[in-house]
């Protein structure tokens, strides 16, 4: 028996105590499901059955998880670099030679001087402040009402451009607290907004469904016409409002389109700040609308990415189980019973959460109420609902 | 802001007079280019020549705030083939991103939250619901010291002209994703061992966002707080057969759900032990 002591310490006897040699491969728990068969094949290596071992309680999922994480940072780094890098230099080489320009032209001008102009100028552009034109007094200040509540939506909804930054202690300290409450209420705003959009999902469903089509169909086209119209409208349109009003190229517009409602907000283009347009009363209004849909829009659709992402995972998992088994007693293991029961329990958490479970994917409606349900803007709020809404 | 705008208004002047062959056009124009360079990060002045923006270090960082939706802005990209990547690896990868936190996320709550928790409250046997809230409140006050005030006073080390209040609100506006961008670390000049700082900066983001969804989840899994948010959230609709029933009775079958769901909670909260069993006996089968 100390042979089998030696084995990990999943293995189970069946209840005579008994060790067999037939049957199915079970662990823990399942033996109950297993009617009582308990299996360990000795003749798998140590490594292939940690790895089994690992595998039961789904940490090779995670880390497998884990480690394609790191690996996608790490390329996409090394394509960002490879892209930028050149850009780049040619930026500093262009604005070395512009110096050297402008010192040439104006040879009174000692290089010390120059220095320090330029450093107090950037520090004031750092700063917000536009240092071309000089009109002080008649300038729109950057802080006044609208700009001001600009920011607070930027916050907000976790966008943060960072071209209004608060520079004062009670401002920073306010921005800290006014963010803490502010993030879930606008999470919670823009879950109802999400579902406001998923009803006509839902009443496009509905129709096609009484038109007879088969449920697999309504999904696929209901998904279909989700991402198409949600394209066209929230972001192939607003980047031709915004060639218009902002000067920006076709391209730039759906750049900055992506940016602002992935909420990643570089800041590079914002809308409303060149200062040498006009820009018609109520502008800004029309935007935050287009903000607030847009943003709801790309929750869902993040979140029907990540339930993809999710099923494709699984089907990688599933795959690396069977290549672990080997061609041991493929056929004898009642896989079907045993390792979904012994999968199950671990991975109802993650599942549910993120609604990969390929049952809860039925029909349209319910699919995207589910993935409804489980949003709530974009980041946080979305892993949390997604834990709690099973 | 006007002290500002009167200090530039001051700087302009200034170096017109003392300059007088300086006509003032040429000088808007040369702002501008200044300014435009600015915008994405090239500094004019001579001595930050060293530091480029796109070594490998600082483009993963770079690439670790595109995934986690913060965008600083600090660095943005100059190409057209840099924007168009960025929207790529963005659609992908922020679905990964949640993917990857939601995964790491509840296999953390595992260990931090319900295994203590349940500890406590057998092994000292004051209600689960007590020991929730002391355990939360708790796990609060750690990650908001080990990942906000030790950090701030790291940074505050660090970086030559941020203060304590700086470092913090450096770190809110990071861990919250909101990212705007006036407080970057490892852009002063001559940062000593650039390369290593962007790295730590890199983790420092990534596992402090998984110490805020812990402790939010933490938060969220309290029985009041759950409670609070059903106020909240809608509900569920039925099977889409069913839908059609919905409908018309609508107001009369929500509510009757409703009820059903607050009793079924009522009823989970006042045997804890039944409640608890499932989960338990799921992660033990794991661990054996």
């Amino acid at each position: 028996m100390d042979v089998f002591d030696s084995l990990l310490p999943l293995s189970v006897q069946d209840p005579s105590g008994n060790w067999n040699w037939e049957g199915s491969f079970c662990l823990g728990e399942a033996t109950q499901q297993c009617e009582g068969f308990t299996i360990y094949h000795l003749s798998l290596p140590v490594p292939c059955r940690v790895l089994l071992k690992a595998m039961c309680s789904g940490k090779l999922q995670t880390g497998l998880l884990v480690a394609g994480y790191f690996i996608y940072l790490l390329v996409g780094a090394a394509v960002f670099q490879a892209l930028e890098r050149s850009a780049e230099k040619q930026e500093k080489i262009a604005a070395a030679q512009m110096k050297e320009a402008f010192l040439q032209k104006f040879n009174h001008l000692t290089v010390p001087e120059m220095e320090q102009f330029m450093k107090n100028l950037t520090e004031a552009i750092q700063n917000g402040v536009y240092p071309v034109g000089n009109k002080s007094q008649t300038e729109d200040s950057n802080w006044d009402f609208s700009n001001s509540f600009f920011f607070a939506g930027t916050v907000v909804s976790t966008i943060g451009y960072g071209t209004l930054r608060p520079k004062t202690a009670g401002g920073q300290i306010f921005c800290v607290f006014f963010a803490l409450f502010g993030i879930p209420l606008n999470i919670v705003f823009l879950h109802h907004v999400g579902k406001m959009l998923s009803l006509l999902c839902k009443k496009l469903g509905k129709f096609l469904h009484e038109k007879g089509m088969r449920k697999k169909k309504i999904k696929f086209f209901t998904l279909l016409f989700f991402l198409a119209t949600g394209i066209l409208v929230f972001i192939c349109l607003p980047s031709l409002f915004f060639k218009k009003t902002e000067g920006w190229s076709y391209s730039e517009g759906i750049y900055f389109a992506f940016i602002t409602l992935s909420t990643i907000g570089f800041g590079d283009y914002v809308v409303g700040k060149q200062p040498d347009r006009n820009y018609f009363s109520y502008y800004r209004t029309l935007v935050a609308i287009w903000i607030i849909f847009g943003l709801a829009w790309i929750a869902l659709l993040f979140n029907l990415l990540t339930t993809v992402l999710e099923d494709t995972e699984k089907i990688i998992v599933k795959d690396l189980h069977q290549i672990g088994k080997g061609g041991k007693d493929n056929e004898a293991c009642q896989q079907g019973r045993c390792w979904p029961t012994q999968f199950i329990p671990e991975e109802e958490p993650l599942s549910s959460h993120a609604g990969g479970d390929a049952q809860k994917m039925e029909s349209l409606a319910e699919d995207s109420e589910h993935t409804i349900n489980e949003i709530d803007g974009v980041s946080y709020s979305k892993i949390i609902a997604k834990t709690d809404e099973n | 802001e006007d002290l500002l705008r009167q200090e530039r208004d001051k700087l302009k002047q200034r170096f017109l007079e003392e300059h007088s062959c300086l006509s003032e056009q040429q000088l808007e124009q040369f702002l501008m280019r200044v300014l435009e360079a600015s915008n994405y990060g090239v500094s004019v002045l001579s001595n930050a020549s060293g530091n480029w923006n796109w070594d490998f270090t600082s483009s993963l960082f770079f690439a670790s705030t595109v995934l986690s939706t913060t965008g600083y802005g600090h660095t943005v990209p100059l190409s057209d083939g840099g924007k168009a990547f960025c929207i790529i690896y963005s659609v992908i990868g922020i679905p990964f991103t949640l993917l990857f936190l939601t995964a790491v996320v509840q296999r953390i709550i595992v260990y931090v939250t319900r295994r203590p928790v349940l500890y406590f409250h057998i092994r000292w046997g004051f209600s689960k619901q007590i020991v929730a809230i002391i355990h939360a409140i708790v796990l609060g006050f750690i990650t908001v010291s080990c990942f906000f005030l030790i950090p701030a006073a790291i940074f505050s080390v660090l970086e030559d002209d941020w203060n304590f209040l700086e470092s913090f609100y450096f770190c809110f506006i990071s861990l919250s994703t909101i990212g705007l961008g006036d407080y970057v670390p490892g852009e002063g000049y001559n940062q000593k061992f650039r390369e290593l700082y962007k790295i730590g900066i890199t983790c420092y983001l990534l596992l402090g966002l998984i110490a805020m969804l812990v402790v939010l989840e933490t938060f969220c899994e309290l029985h009041e707080l759950k409670k609070f948010r059903k106020l909240f959230y809608v509900k569920k609709d039925k099977e889409e057969d069913q839908v059609n029933i919905m409908e018309h009775d609508q107001l009369s079958f929500s509510s009757i759900s409703d009820q059903a769901a607050s009793m079924k909670d009522d009823q989970k909260a006042n045997e804890p032990f039944v409640a608890s069993q499932s989960p338990t006996s799921n992660d033990s089968s794991l661990n054996n």
